[in-house]
């Protein structure tokens, strides 16, 4: 059976532990930054340093749907399975990361504002985003593996993906009392933190980056593997 | 081009005269939006709150529930009996199809929300007639809204297997947008405001109306497609 294998199953058993290694590296790096190096925040105390999590995590969503929406796109025009799979895994990843933003946001509002949820812009965008691709994950998970899924999928990845900027603004102006971003003010990054805060932040987020191409990677090898099985099955089960 | 506006025609006339025949929507959809209108009445007491700040948004709940009803029924009578094959065999172009489905889901559902705004002007005690103008062009802007993402959502959930639970997961959190500014703008009017203190909300719900016209135009090849 070794003949039929795809050429990728074999070279990917090198690439990914490097990915492993590196991402396994930046993590306790990252840990270590956040609980060692980085000094506790003055008012809120130590619940504070879940900011290093929440944040990477909301990047890696927001990254996550973009990637999504860029592989729908790319699906539609080029009509290849391959970005379909890809789009497939990073609305998984990107869900997984949204509901850590969603949980470690309350978590760290509790004892700051006092409130476990308040109608924010930022708190009621990000639920919205969570929702759209959690529909986007079930009309996966409920329609036959075939064409018509990637096809219906991509359409869902583009239109959810277009709403986000009109989201935004809309539940903006409805509400709003998130404070204003620290990292990126008028005067230049980072100017709003100390800087060792800044430097954990900055590892923090790339670890998180390496974990999601490496969460990534996975999920886009299974996917492979499950159409090879798919497609054995086919040849020598249902043929004879 | 005259083609092209008489196949959408063509397409809209046929829901109509196959609702006239049947009389089956739009009764559905009106008797559901009055109790929506109802269930909300009774969840809330009128005369602790004031019916114009929770008003705005019963009545939009009510569109928007009643509107999946007709989303629903508009794509499935097009199963039903492969009809939704016969309409792409047809030479007409694939965005056509999709304007004559989306025209006729938005004549549908407005006639709906005329007949509603005076069972909502008696229900919850509010004078509409000195705001008519300004609320008929937020309904408008909010109904062609909800008809271009949910037609295009509807012609893709049709071929689901659920459609019926599918549909309002997919529509409702992209519809976000249209239900805080219709709701907004609505809650604005009753209270007596002008239109042109809301423009920033008429941009957003214009642009939604655009964009999505304009994602509808590029996508509808990739769903109707066999």
């Amino acid at each position: 059976m070794s003949e039929e294998r795809l050429p990728e199953s074999e070279n990917d058993g090198d690439e990914t532990p490097v990915l492993i290694w590196l991402t396994a590296a930046a993590l306790l790096a990252a840990m270590g930054a956040i609980f060692l190096y980085a000094p506790t925040e003055a008012t809120e105390g130590m619940v504070q340093r879940i900011m290093y999590f929440h944040i990477p995590s909301a990047w890696v969503a927001f990254f996550a749907f973009f990637i999504v929406f860029v592989c729908s796109v790319l699906f539609l025009w080029k009509r290849d399975r391959e970005w379909d799979i890809y789009a497939n895994a990073s609305a998984e990843v990107g869900l997984m990361f949204c509901t850590l933003v969603l949980i470690t946001g309350p978590i760290w509002a509790k004892p700051v504002w006092g409130t476990w949820w308040v109608w924010d812009a930022r708190l009621t965008s990000t639920l919205v985003l969570w929702l759209i691709y959690a529909a986007y994950l079930m009309l996966r998970a409920r329609s036959e593996p075939g064409s018509m899924r990637a096809r219906y999928a991509a359409v869902v990845g583009i239109v959810g993906f277009l709403d986000i900027p009109i989201i935004h603004f809309s539940v903006l102006w409805w509400r709003t009392f998130h404070p204003q971003p620290k990292m990126i003010t008028s005067e230049g990054i980072g100017t709003g933190m100390e800087t060792p805060m800044v430097v954990a932040l900055m590892i923090s987020l790339g670890a998180f980056t390496l974990l999601y191409f490496l969460l990534m990677g996975q999920r886009v090898r299974l996917e492979k593997l499950k159409d090879e099985i798919d497609r054995l099955k086919r040849n020598r089960l249902y043929s004879h | 081009m005259d083609q092209y506006f008489k196949t959408v025609y063509a397409i809209v006339w046929k829901d109509f005269v196959t609702e006239l025949k049947t009389r089956e929507l739009f009764s559905s959809m009106f008797i559901f939006a009055t109790l929506v209108i109802l269930i909300f009445i009774f969840s809330i007491n009128l005369s602790v709150v004031d019916a114009r700040e929770v008003g705005p948004g019963i009545l939009w709940a009510a569109f928007i529930f009643s509107g999946t009803l007709g989303l629903n029924r508009s794509f499935m009578l097009e199963k039903e009996n492969d009809c939704l094959q016969g309409l792409m065999l047809t030479p007409a172009d694939r965005t056509a199809i999709f304007f004559g489905k989306m025209l006729s889901n938005f004549v549908f559902l407005t006639i709906m929300e005329i007949f509603i705004l005076p069972l909502f002007m008696v229900f919850f005690n509010i004078d509409l007639l000195p705001h008519l103008g300004p609320l008929l062009l937020v309904v408008f802007l909010g109904t062609v809204g909800f008809c271009v993402l949910g037609t295009l959502l509807s012609s893709l959930s049709a071929h689901l297997k659920n459609r019926e639970v599918m549909l309002p997961l997919l529509l409702y959190p992209l519809l976000v947008p249209v239900v805080i500014g219709s709701v907004r703008m609505t809650g604005q009017i009753l209270a007596g405001k002008e239109l042109g203190d809301m423009s920033q909300w008429i941009g957003l719900i214009l642009c939604f109306d655009i964009i999505f016209t304009g994602a509808a135009i590029m996508t509808i090849d990739h769903i109707l497609e066999e």
